[in-house]
């Protein structure tokens, strides 16, 4: 293998580039920004492992399990596998390249309980474990720039990939200091463009996860997967730009959630699953504070002033600077809000889509999580995946001829300087603002056959206009050449949704509430001329 | 509220201020004032001409990554981080000067990613010191965990009388990084303090202003310390 791009530069997309340089692969990491700027950077709670010293009674197949059962039996179970035993040798590594571990008295990554699992088994940095994650990947990425194997693109957006014959030979991308479309030409190209955030207008991530990324792909024949299983973490905060997460290490130190009832504190989690409620998976927290219909507070001012200022500091910083509350005297407002997306881009068990020599990994590729994720699982897949994609292409035959694009190159740019030419500053951000309303309604905490249909018909009306749009020049071409993508993806969700007739983890149909032994399968999704077909993989072709 | 911005459209042509009239409650950072500026209707100017979308740029939009560094009343802050309650009737915001312009607030900082790159600042294994006092290990362990917390968000940079464009000195975000290099991996301490006091040590006058800005509140004069011993 002699060279790959890697797309996106957030956790899982520095550990392919890292692995593949490492095995003497040339990698462009190209991204609109530094890896600083990132979601991964806002990973809060921490990284399961179980380690050899594990805590009495944890194994790795005890993580496995917990994994699968969070996931509703729905995510492969060798893919799993692969993940939780992986889980020791991926903390050695971080800790390794220097990643500043929360250290127990023997020097060791310390650990704490997160919901979902049966034992204390996440490792995490303070509250900031994501950050501290990527300021030591920065720092691995940098030594491999030095010596020539990585080269970093900033300023770089995906415009589309660069197949033929179910083969990929590269992408276009958009470049923000020339303002036109150019190809780059690889062996193999590795997608890391993190979730679908833009889907639902304010979440808890950033603003730069739109998911155009796995929506033009998809419209590129790229198979997609479980769309409609839609993370919401059930403590959030509201403020005036955006819902921000109260880390689930709040309730991992002992937090509890209550609702004011007669003036008394009904501690709801607790009476009904008992004295671990609080730590429930996060669908069920979400769902039982969405159907409280009444305002529910995180309490954590029992805690220790010194417990609050070394293990929740950034949580004490956040509500203070943003809702004005000191959590060591007063108890949080907090509310679900999207979080994170355990469907993306279909991958096999290597992290190959249906297209040859393109990759997925991190949040924009499915594979571990299943109906629900689990805390401190997604920063392990996020680099599990890396490693996994990175090992396989590295073993792969360099391209002994690569088709010329030159003519996709040229119709990219005269679609752009058309868009350039118009007058319009109609702004594309409001239709963007319509479609997430529209897939807050039809795709929130709880669905039904109505509120999707309601959601496809507004989407495939959005996609109407959207083609006929005149574009608003002053902004930067990416978000216009965007928007259809962004739709067609939303319009895939509601797809799947509509299509899984029952409720499964953090798919909740209202009219189909039972889960149902038809449906324990994944649901890919594919665009054939202009129509969404959805089958679910009971032969688990994905599983390979 | 009047609030004043630098614009510039692009990395060649000359800046001018505009006036924007806007109508905001103090609880709206700086963040949600460009947003409401650009989207809350057709965007006109203090005399209703009609103008371009102000470019700045976002992404954790709670502090988190240092996109959205700015210029505001003259003081280099993030703007998802500074509030209107705090900021006076008249607002005047401008980009980085210690960066090129790319467009209006949007600037580009990659050369604090060259210097670390050309100076090869890396932990590459790490090796730790071994601090038998157990305070003392666990005030340098944080001192590490705030020191990696560093955005590259370029404010320190800004505000700091000593740096011009970073051709020879590198700022505050280079001596924290080197802090972290040195700490993490006791083999690279020499080589890490003489880069330390080619490019920051020798220059910097502690003037300490990049403590002030730095939205991290990382302890920058306490790398100094550990790495002028």
């Amino acid at each position: 293998m002699r060279d790959a791009i890697v797309i996106g530069s957030g956790i899982s997309g520095m550990v392919t580039a890292i692995k593949l340089a490492e095995a003497g692969v040339h990698v462009l990491l190209a991204s609109p920004f530094p890896s600083e700027r990132s979601q991964s950077v806002m990973a809060a709670g921490g990284i399961n492992a179980v380690m050899s010293r594990h805590e009495e009674g944890d194994s790795v197949s005890a993580h496995i399990e917990d994994t699968l059962k969070g996931g509703c039996y729905l995510a492969g179970e060798e893919a799993v596998k692969g993940l939780c035993e992986s889980a020791e040798e991926i903390i050695e590594y971080l800790e390794g390249i220097g990643v500043v571990f929360s250290v127990d008295e023997a020097g060791r990554p310390a650990r704490r309980a997160v919901g979902g699992h049966s034992y204390r088994r996440t490792c995490y940095c303070g509250s900031s474990t994501g950050k501290q994650i990527v300021s030591a990947l920065v720092m691995e990425a940098r030594r491999l720039e030095a010596a020539g194997l990585i080269k970093r693109a900033l300023g770089k957006c995906f415009h589309s990939a660069l197949i033929k014959d179910g083969v990929c030979y590269g992408a276009l991308f958009f470049d923000e200091a020339f303002g036109n479309i150019s190809a780059e030409y690889t062996d193999v190209v590795v997608v890391a463009t993190g979730g679908q955030n833009a889907l639902f207008g304010k979440t808890t991530g950033s603003t730069q996860c739109d998911g155009y990324t796995a929506g033009e792909l998809f419209m590129q024949g790229v198979e997609l997967k479980n769309l409609e299983f839609v993370q919401f973490h059930p403590t959030t905060i509201e403020t005036s730009q955006k819902r921000m997460l109260v880390s689930e290490a709040a309730r991992g130190e002992g937090g509890r959630l209550f609702y004011m009832d007669n003036g008394e504190r009904v501690y709801f989690m607790e009476e009904k699953y008992g004295p671990k409620g609080n730590l429930m998976p996060r669908d069920i927290v979400s769902r039982e504070i969405y159907s409280a219909g009444k305002d529910v507070f995180l309490d954590v001012s029992f805690l220790k002033d010194s417990d609050i200022e070394s293990r929740l500091p950034e949580v004490r910083d956040l509500c203070k600077k943003y809702i004005g509350i000191d959590i060591a005297k007063e108890p949080i407002p907090v509310a679900p809000s999207v979080h994170f997306f355990m469907g993306g881009i279909a991958v096999h068990k290597n992290h190959e889509t249906n297209i040859r020599d393109l990759f997925a990994v991190g949040e924009c590729a499915s594979m571990y999580h299943g109906a629900n994720r689990l805390g401190g699982n997604s920063l392990l897949a996020a680099v599990h995946s890396g490693m996994i994609a990175a090992r396989e292409i590295a073993g792969r035959d360099t391209k002994e001829d690569r088709p010329d694009f030159s003519s996709a190159a040229e119709e990219a740019n005269r679609m752009l300087d058309k868009m350039k030419d118009t007058k319009s500053v109609f702004p594309v951000m409001y239709i963007r603002d319509m479609a997430s309303e529209t897939m807050n309604k039809s795709m929130g905490i709880i669905r039904s056959e109505e509120s999707i249909n309601e959601g496809i018909k507004d989407i495939d009306y959005y996609l109407s206009v959207a083609e006929r749009l005149s574009y608003d020049n002053s902004v930067l071409p990416y978000f216009n050449y965007s928007l259809t993508g962004i739709l067609t993806l939303a319009r895939a969700a509601l797809s799947c949704a509509e299509s899984r007739k029952e409720s499964r983890g953090a798919h909740y149909r209202s009219d189909h509430p039972d889960t149902l032994d038809d449906y324990a399968a994944a649901t890919v999704i594919s665009y054939e001329n202009g129509q969404y077909k959805v089958r679910f993989d009971k032969e688990n072709e994905y599983e390979s | 509220m009047k609030v004043r911005i630098l614009r510039q459209q692009t990395p060649f042509s000359e800046p001018y201020w505009e006036v924007f009239d806007a109508d905001v409650s103090g609880d709206t950072s700086v963040a949600g004032l460009l947003n409401y500026l650009n989207y809350h209707d057709d965007i006109v100017d203090e005399n209703g001409r009609q103008t371009t979308r102000i470019g700045w740029e976002c992404s954790c939009l709670q502090g988190m990554c240092g996109s959205c560094a700015m210029v505001i009343n003259d003081v280099p802050r993030l703007a998802c981080d500074t509030f209107v309650r705090d900021l006076g009737n008249e607002i005047s915001i401008r980009p980085l000067q210690k960066f090129p312009v790319i467009h209006d607030l949007l600037t580009d900082r990659s050369s604090i990613y060259e210097n670390l790159k050309k100076q090869n600042v890396y932990i590459e294994k790490y090796q730790p010191d071994t601090i038998k006092n157990r305070k003392k290990a666990e005030k340098e362990h944080q001192h590490q965990y705030d020191a990696a917390k560093c955005l590259k968000c370029g404010l320190c940079l800004e505000v700091c009388p000593n740096y011009v464009n970073g051709q020879s000195f590198f700022g505050a975000v280079f001596a924290n990084d080197c802090y972290l290099v040195s700490s993490r991996n006791s083999e690279k301490k020499a080589e890490i303090k003489k880069l330390y006091g080619e490019h920051f040590g020798s220059t910097c006058s502690k003037s300490l202003s990049c403590m002030d800005v730095c939205p991290m509140n990382i302890p920058t004069i306490a790398s100094m310390a550990k790495l002028n011993k």
